[in-house]
């Protein structure tokens, strides 16, 4: 009898393992096909000849080129100057949110979400309008002192770059420090004082030591983005001397004609964030070994006194200035030309005007981006929900299997738009081919993400409900879509917006793999921006950005999904 | 189940709806397709006229593709090959014709415009590039923003001081525009000379963009006084603007040329189409081109309006003999790249 229930039950073991072994193939197989495939012809492109065969040529060329090693050290010292740029920004902030408690403490905290809701072209777009020779601060200043020349001149320059990518990442810095600070021990702090060192000194020697792996930690998080920096530098750099590794790639295989140079740097590149992400691995691992983790008890953080709440009222309002005026700049633009309101440029998107230069495809593109982001969006979700639960529900081999999941976040997005590119080109197919590979291009980007949002999640269903369905006599398919599903509803709801959202503004391998026939939101921006026409432009912004407040609004919502 | 069954159908509604609302509009319209440069399919360009008017004489469909600079377009039509979906394509110039001749993608056609046009122009003796219109590179200055006494007047015064910041120019690995002026640098100051010419102007370059749409948006926003360009490209504000404040600097030791072509894909499967616009573009569509494109046109019986006075001839123009060209370009650009990215 005994032995009966046990083989029972073994055998009910084995059938759920089954099943929730299964549901990870269709992401597998997606993982497998359109991501690793693209990726492996890519690379493998870099190893032929141009007239066919083998070679290391080609290789060896591109790691020995005085210009390639120029982009390089140009990449690298840009990504360092950027990432310091956002510590000087980041830090006191998060000194600030995690010694005092103040009001405005939940509005700054907010504004950590903006990088992961905003797309670069926005930030581009914002950047020129907000800070242009003819933008809104220039001529606020030109006004205000009556002078004839624009006076602050930083586009098309080290400086546009190294702050743009300030203001897209200080968040990021600001938000993974304050975080680890608050769960500090501040005993220590206070002992330190009883001691009678001074404030100065025992932050210096108590304070700021603790908090060095979480600074390490998040600097390389931000280096890494900025390394793959790609439409901030397409528009905002210029010219040979200012170009990163990602646009010498996009330009070599799409202005050049030069696949096999692309392949080659696309290599180098990786080779180089190979090395970054093994730094931030072991930076991470380092963290969660770290006290904040092991001990969450810490002191009340202290009601702010008059000049801690200037300080954090002062920071408040100078961090949402920069990170909102060139985002409501956006949104001015788009209705006032030269001090007129108008809506001539949505006109123009809707069809209702003959629309000048490319505002022309501009309601096509609106029309493919949601189609293509909803496609994307439900896919994603299908795929990251059941490999969530897939990664969950098994004994062996999870990590491997998130570790798979969460691949295509390692590599850039403009080199796995140029796998898609090499493939497009030896295929035939209309337009439909095009666009399914547009949307298979934004799944394998957004899917981490889907997966991201889910797993957490998962790990709060017991494990018990499943089983007691299971007495009940369902199957492991019932169990898993009629009692765990509903239960994830919710994220589910979140992980589509987020994923909906990333294909609304993706524009890196867009870019790269998309025939001139295709016509997305960010690529119409980008042809706008770069033939001047702003106003336009503009207006698809405001679309982007009722998108991206959309998702900011839904993920302040599914608090404890930090998409980092 | 039931979800299961939602999500299902779901999914399999996007993966239906998608690949019929793509080929639902190939199918229905079928225009032609024309491959041209941003600067002809732009506002400052003659693509959306010209198209317009075409489609109403011949009560047909044209779908005007803007990729990019032109060599930018060369190089993905070349990357398409034969499963290009462009029936036409429109600007490659004279200088950077040997790589798509020798692609084997053009077909040629003798069109009976070609009669009309000065035999100087006919770059390409197989007619598979038929030339529509013609320009010199030259410099343009705003008037307003630098006053005439400072106005160059050689290539080498550009290296001056006076002109920090002061110029745009365009990156020859991605523009026809660009590689004019490498070449005039070429032609101007010799094997051994061009390269140092860069490494002067390096500090007075604003920036270097990827094409001249940018170069030139830039340059009408004010950013900078000087931005290379055409002879011709003063006339577009003439004519729409009303203003001289952009006039062309003429340099006394002459300025480099190109010519712009238009060819016909061998893969089109609509070569009488294709043939009849192309024979419009030689034709009907000359004046509209000339004044849009900011270019000479290529037919001599075109008449051209008074604002053409303000894009001066240059006394000398220069060309780069072609076999000079196909078997040095490469190692200029590399050149060049190594010196501006110092």
């Amino acid at each position: 009898m005994d032995r009966g229930n046990e083989s029972m039950r073994s055998s009910a073991e084995r059938e759920r393992s089954g099943f929730y072994q299964r549901l990870a193939l269709p992401a597998l197989v997606v993982i497998t096909l359109f991501f690793l495939v693209p990726l492996l012809i890519t690379l493998s492109s870099a190893f032929i000849k141009t007239g066919g065969g083998l070679s290391v040529e080609r290789i060896v060329a591109v790691f020995t080129d005085a210009y390639t090693l120029r982009v390089m050290r140009f990449t690298l010292i840009q990504a360092a100057l950027s990432t310091l740029a956002s510590l000087v920004v980041a830090l006191p902030g998060a000194y600030l949110l995690s010694t005092y408690s103040f009001r405005s403490k939940r509005l700054i905290l907010a504004l950590s979400a903006v990088p992961f809701v905003i797309p670069s072209i926005l930030v581009v777009l914002g950047f020129v309008i907000f800070f242009g020779n003819n933008g809104f601060l220039n001529t606020a200043l030109m006004k205000l002192f009556s002078l004839s020349d624009p006076p602050i001149r930083i586009l098309y320059s080290y400086k546009a770059i190294i702050l743009a990518h300030t203001f897209y990442n200080f968040p990021i810095i600001m938000n993974l420090v304050a975080t680890y600070a608050m769960h500090l021990d501040r005993r220590l702090e206070a002992v330190s004082y009883t001691l009678g060192a001074s404030k100065t000194k025992t932050f210096f020697s108590v304070t700021l030591p603790r908090l060095l792996p979480a600074i390490i930690s998040a600097s390389s998080l931000v280096f890494l983005f900025c390394f793959s920096s790609f439409a901030i530098i397409l528009v905002l750099g210029g010219g040979p001397r200012y170009t990163t590794m990602e646009v010498e790639i996009y330009r070599q295989a799409r202005m050049m004609g030069n696949t096999g140079a692309a392949a080659a740097l696309s290599l180098f590149s990786i080779a180089v964030t190979s090395l970054l992400l093994v730094a931030y691995n072991r930076s991470q691992q380092r963290l969660a070994k770290s006290e904040a983790y092991r001990d969450p008890l810490s002191l009340e953080k202290r009601p702010a006194g008059l000049p801690g709440r200037i300080l954090a009222a002062l920071y408040t309002i100078i961090a949402l200035l920069f990170v909102l005026a060139p985002i409501i700049s956006v949104i001015v633009r788009s209705v006032y030309s030269s001090r007129t309101f108008t809506l001539r440029w949505y006109r123009q998107l809707l069809n209702l005007e003959r629309a000048t230069s490319h505002m022309g495809s501009a309601l096509t593109a609106l029309v493919n981006s949601l189609l293509i982001a909803f496609a994307v969006s439900l896919l994603a979700v299908a795929l990251g929900t059941a490999l969530a639960a897939s990664i969950e529900r098994r004994r062996r081999s999870r990590g491997a299997l998130e570790l798979l999941g969460m691949l295509s976040m390692t590599v850039s997005s403009v080199i796995i738009g140029l796998g898609y590119f090499l493939i497009a080109s030896r295929l035939t197919g209309g337009a439909s081919l095009s666009y399914t590979l547009v949307v298979l291009a934004h799944l394998v980007i957004a899917l981490p993400f889907a997966l991201r949002v889910m797993l957490p999640e998962y790990r709060k269903i017991p494990l018990s409900y499943a089983h007691s369905a299971r007495t009940l006599g369902s199957t492991p398919a019932r169990a898993f879509f009629s009692v765990e599903l509903p239960l994830l509803r919710s994220a589910m709801v979140s992980a589509a917006i987020f994923a909906f959202a990333i294909s609304m503004g993706e524009f890196n391998a867009t870019l790269t793999l998309a025939s001139s026939t295709i016509v997305t939101l960010p690529i119409v921006m980008y042809r706008l921006i770069g033939s001047y026409h702003y106003q336009g432009a503009c207006a698809l912004g405001t679309i982007l950005i009722a998108v991206s407040a959309v998702v900011f609004i839904a993920t302040g919502r599914a608090k404890g999904t930090h998409h980092a | 189940m039931k979800q299961h069954r939602t999500l299902c159908v779901m999914v399999a509604i996007i993966l239906l709806i998608l690949p019929l609302y793509a080929q639902g509009r190939v199918e229905r319209q079928e225009p032609l397709v024309v491959y041209a440069y941003d600067a002809f399919t732009g506002d400052w360009g003659p693509g959306p006229d010209l198209v317009a008017e075409y489609e109403a004489r011949y009560d047909t469909r044209i779908k005007l593709v803007g990729s990019g600079d032109a060599v930018s377009m060369m190089n993905r039509l070349i990357a398409e090959g034969k499963s290009s979906p462009a029936d036409v394509v429109v600007g490659i110039t004279d200088d950077m014709a040997g790589r798509i001749l020798d692609s084997g993608l053009l077909t040629p056609y003798r069109s009976p415009q070609l009669a009309e046009i000065p035999t100087f122009l006919h770059f390409d003796e197989s007619d598979r590039l038929l030339p529509f219109d013609y320009g010199n590179y030259a410099f343009i200055v705003d008037s307003e923003k630098l006053d005439r006494s400072l106005w160059p007047t050689s290539l080498a015064d550009l290296t001056d001081s006076r002109y920090r910041n002061k110029i745009i120019l365009i990156d020859p690995r991605t523009s026809s525009v660009g590689l004019g002026l490498l070449l005039w640098t070429v032609e101007e100051f010799g094997a051994e000379g061009w390269l140092a010419w860069w490494e002067a102007v390096k500090a007075n370059v604003l920036t270097i963009t990827d094409g001249w749409s940018s170069a030139y948006g830039l340059f009408t926003e004010g950013e900078a006084p000087l931005v290379i360009s055409f002879t011709t490209s003063p006339v577009y504000h003439v004519l729409n603007e009303q203003s001289t404040r952009y006039q062309t600097l003429i340099f006394p030791s002459g300025h480099q040329a190109t010519i712009e072509g238009v060819g016909i894909l061998a893969s089109s499967t609509r070569q009488e189409e294709a043939r009849r616009f192309v024979d419009f573009l030689l034709s009907d569509a000359q004046e509209k081109i000339a004044i849009a494109n900011s270019m000479y046109p290529a037919n001599a019986s075109t008449t051209l309006p008074a604002a053409f006075d303000w894009a001066p001839k240059p006394s000398r123009s220069i060309s780069t003999d072609r076999t000079r060209l196909e078997k040095n370009l490469e190692r200029w650009l590399t050149e060049w790249t190594e010196v501006m990215s110092r």
